[in-house]
């Protein structure tokens, strides 16, 4: 009996164009099968997991049946529904009820009407295998998000569910977090056998795992099988999910071979040393980008001995970061958590003002401008949280905010920004129905109307799959080639590799060094690419999938 | 130099901490007698030191001019009395005025002193804990606001300094831009907030909220020490009661002073004096059994 059967599922929201959401779904899941849904945003991904739990299943005409383990699931109480099909969403802090963490983990099981002795022997549980015990009696908002989203996972797991439905559960979190929080769910699958249905952009970290991945498009499963034959099966119809594969995958299917497909770094390092099978390949470096002529006047960021701490008595932030960003650059700082980035950024807002060392703008003192001249058409921020940008509405009154109300090419701005960053459809709709990527755009398109000459970037690509990250690359191409400005803070250090002109590492509270891209991830060994890890041991330099794709094919 | 001890007297079930505060403040607020009013002034004060450390010196050194401010000033209102000290603007300030200046202030400070404790030790989790028990759901909604306050503020700093850095806010603004600027990041604030209440409603229907009757868990646990302690407490409570209802603590300031002094009086004030010991003791004690273990390794 299978654990999950889909039979002709198919929806339509009760307001919308009467499109279908979900388009004659048949879906089996086997008890303990890992499966993991992928496709483009707006693909009806989270509609059809919402529709794996009543009570979340959204309002609109539904067709076809589902049945949870041989019974209807509309039919199972929702007491029954609650404890066994567990549901983890995106955000990690809207979804944590109560204050305290113990109260957290307790919350489903208080639901349940179960008694305190129960209550007590499952919390002290769940803290001792999701290692929580540290911060058992923390306030919630103490945590950090990984920790956040690790809570909302270890209070699910109390309810001891046989399904587990996780829909995008790390797009809020940072790489490190995010792989910790998908290896937990891997052990969870592994230890206590619980059926695991997964959305995720990150398919690096799933994609192997995975006992099958169901590829969705405009509300259709168009492939449903092992991670394999996905891959394969993506290339041969040229789908755009293809870009979303892991480096592995896409590097096996750049170059002409007849092993099997790599999954891992670790496979895809052992099929590159098979396909030059011990013959050592001749060109091992690729051209480095030309480098445009440097330090052409004054810099557009100067950052000098800069220290900032939040208290008098707090512990030091930023301990003499010392950096400049020239004109027309597109600069990106990478490192961990902490390390101070985002308060770099604030302090060159002058948001954070720091007690020692300067900050100029153009070689003027960040202090010596007055608000409303370093703001407009100068310098301008997008905030980590794109939503906090959003004010109104409609996208299209936020953009309009932007202008003065005198302003007598009102429209055609907005419209050119509009276009440039692609949401020109978006601009009726209201700013929190938007996907993640679409809110990144729009708020980018709502920070451009200030024509800024310097753009700060705080983690651009948190959230975006891999067509939005193409998509935001293009935008700030565009940007760059217009003569802005970009300062980009990120995680993502595939993206840094692939766009930006310079790269800075920030550790404990310092930028430790800065060079380009391609001599800054062929130097590391642990934070570079995964294009670089497999390929290292016989190319110097190559740091993305199509650099290790041209050597390969110079080669053979 | 250790600045705030470890408090063990919280580590008794809540039900016994509030139950002490409860008939700390609420007995302090009724006895003038000056061997009562010792009594808790004392044990308040050195109750806040064990768990405030040096801070708790701090807050007594403040109020020692609190203390004379309000024992001074009674007389100046309240001129009944025998005695005359000395006569100001044709008003007599009397020696008994005085006294009962003083009797008010150490009450008053002992008050405080009990309150400034209750806050370190009645954590809201705590007060949740006692009341989640008779009303299940406002006990909820309380914890969830406790949450929501903090996030507020969060996010209302996020929204001010995204719009600074878009140029939408700053010092040289005009009256109306800026009132104009806070309604807006207020209504930004609400359509967030109500958007993310979509989906912690989700989150709490998704885990059965609703399904069902809801128990109430606490990690708080009622162990023998605690019912012990219970029925000390309230044992010494029904006695001072009675000393009280007896007269023992009976005393009249004005207009002429009148201090009984009895039996009452003798096992009132003792029984008073342990019962507001108890959380300084307890402190103490646990002090001492720590410094003898760790001698003997």
């Amino acid at each position: 009996m299978a654990h999950f059967e889909i039979k002709d599922l198919s929806f339509s929201y009760a307001l919308g164009s009467g499109k279908k959401a979900l388009d004659h779904i048949n879906l089996e899941i086997e008890q303990g099968e890992y499966i993991t849904v992928c496709g483009k945003s707006g693909s009806g991904k989270t509609t059809l997991l919402k529709h794996l739990k009543s009570v979340l299943t959204p309002h609109g005409v539904t067709e076809g049946k589902i049945y949870f383990e041989g019974k209807l699931l509309k039919d199972i109480t929702l007491r029954d529904q609650s404890a066994k099909i567990g549901y983890v969403m995106q955000n990690p802090d809207n979804q944590i009820v109560t204050d305290k963490v113990w109260h957290e983990l307790a919350f489903g099981l208080e639901s349940l009407g179960m008694d305190q002795k129960t209550i007590r022997l499952r919390v002290a549980e769940m803290a001792s295998y999701f290692g929580i015990q540290g911060w058992f009696h923390k306030n919630v908002s103490e945590l950090s998000g990984g920790q956040k989203q690790l809570l909302n996972l270890a209070s699910i797991m109390a309810m001891q569910p046989t399904v587990l439905i996780l829909d995008e559960p790390t797009s809020q979190l940072d790489p490190i977090a995010a792989t910790d929080f998908l290896n937990t769910v891997r052990k969870i699958n592994l230890e206590l056998g619980t059926t695991i249905i997964i959305t995720e952009h990150r398919l690096e970290d799933i994609f192997h795992a995975s006992d099958r991945v169901v590829v969705m498009e405009k509300g259709r499963i168009i492939c449903d099988d092992n991670p394999h034959a996905v891959g394969e099966y993506l290339k041969e119809t040229k789908n755009e999910m293809f870009a979303a594969m892991p480096s592995p995958v896409q590097i096996y299917y750049g170059v002409e071979n007849n092993l099997k497909c790599p999954l891992t770094v670790r496979e895809g390092r052992n099929w590159l040393s098979e396909v030059f099978s011990g013959n050592n390949p001749v060109h091992t470096a690729i051209d480095e980008k030309e480098q445009r002529g440097e330090n052409i006047g004054v810099p557009a960021i100067s950052i000098k001995k800069v220290w900032f701490r939040y208290e008098k008595t707090g512990q030091d932030i930023l301990k003499g970061v010392d950096f400049y960003v020239s004109r027309g650059e597109f600069f990106a700082i990478v490192g961990g958590n902490g390390t101070g980035k985002s308060t770099t950024l604030k302090a060159i807002c002058n948001i954070c003002k720091p007690y020692r060392g300067q900050i100029l703008i153009d070689g003027k003192r960040v202090e010596k401008y007055k608000s409303f001249e370093l703001f407009k058409g100068n310098l301008a921020m997008l905030p980590q949280d794109p939503q906090s940008i959003f004010v109104k509405q409609t996208v299209g009154e936020d953009l309009a905010e932007m202008m003065d109300k005198d302003c007598a090419d009102k429209e055609t701005k907005i419209a050119e920004i509009a276009k440039i960053c692609d949401i020109e459809e978006l601009l009726e709709s209201h700013p929190y129905d938007l996907s993640g990527g679409e809110q990144q755009r729009a708020a980018l398109a709502k920070v451009l109307l200030t024509e800024p000459k310097i753009l700060l970037l705080d983690e651009p690509t948190k959230g975006l799959d891999n067509f939005f990250k193409l998509k935001l690359a293009e935008v700030l191409k565009t940007l760059k080639s217009k003569g802005v400005t970009i300062l980009m803070v990120s995680h993502d250090v595939e993206f840094c590799a692939k766009y930006v002109d310079k790269v800075g590492m920030f550790f404990d509270g310092g930028l430790i060094t800065v060079n380009t891209p391609n001599k800054f991830f062929s130097r590391n060994s642990f934070y570079t690419t995964a294009a670089n890890r497999m390929s290292r041991h016989l190319f110097e330099n190559a740091i993305n999938n199509e650099d290790v794709i041209k050597l390969c094919q110079m080669n053979l | 130099m250790q600045v705030k001890n470890k408090d063990n007297f919280s580590s008794y079930n809540p039900i016994l901490n509030f139950f002490f505060f409860v008939c700390a403040i609420g007995l302090g607020m009724f006895f003038m007698h000056p061997a009562f009013l010792v009594c808790s002034f004392v044990l308040s004060l050195l109750y806040y030191v064990t768990i405030e450390g040096l801070k708790g010196f701090k807050f007594f050194v403040l109020m020692v001019p609190l203390i004379l401010l309000l024992a001074l000033i009674n007389p100046l209102f309240n001129t009944a009395g025998t005695h005359i000290l000395f006569i100001y603007f044709g008003r007599a300030y009397t020696l008994e005025g005085l006294l009962y200046g003083v009797a008010i202030a150490f009450m008053f400070v002992s008050i405080l002193n009990w309150f400034a404790s209750y806050n370190a030790v009645m954590t809201s989790d705590k007060f949740i804990y006692i009341f989640g028990k008779f009303l299940p759901s406002i006990s909820l909604v309380l914890t969830m606001i406790l949450r929501l306050v903090p996030n507020f503020q969060r996010k209302a700093s996020q929204i001010g300094t995204a719009r600074m850095c878009i140029g939408k806010a700053g010092e040289n603004t005009e009256k109306k831009e800026k009132i104009e600027n806070g309604m807006t990041v207020l209504s930004g604030l609400a359509t967030w907030a109500l958007e993310g209440g979509i989906i912690t409603a989700d989150s709490m229907r998704s885990r059965g909220y609703g399904s069902g009757k809801r128990t109430n868990f606490a990690i708080y646990r009622f162990d023998s020490r605690d019912l012990v302690l219970l029925i000390v407490m309230i044992g010494l409570v029904a006695g001072i009661c009675v000393c009280g209802f007896m007269g023992g603590a009976a005393v009249i300031y004005t207009p002429v002073l009148e201090i009984t002094f009895n039996i009452y009086t003798i096992i009132g004030s003792v029984m008073y004096f342990c019962l507001l010991a108890i959380p300084s003791v307890i402190n103490i004690m646990e002090e001492i059994i720590w410094r003898i273990l760790r001698s003997r390794i």
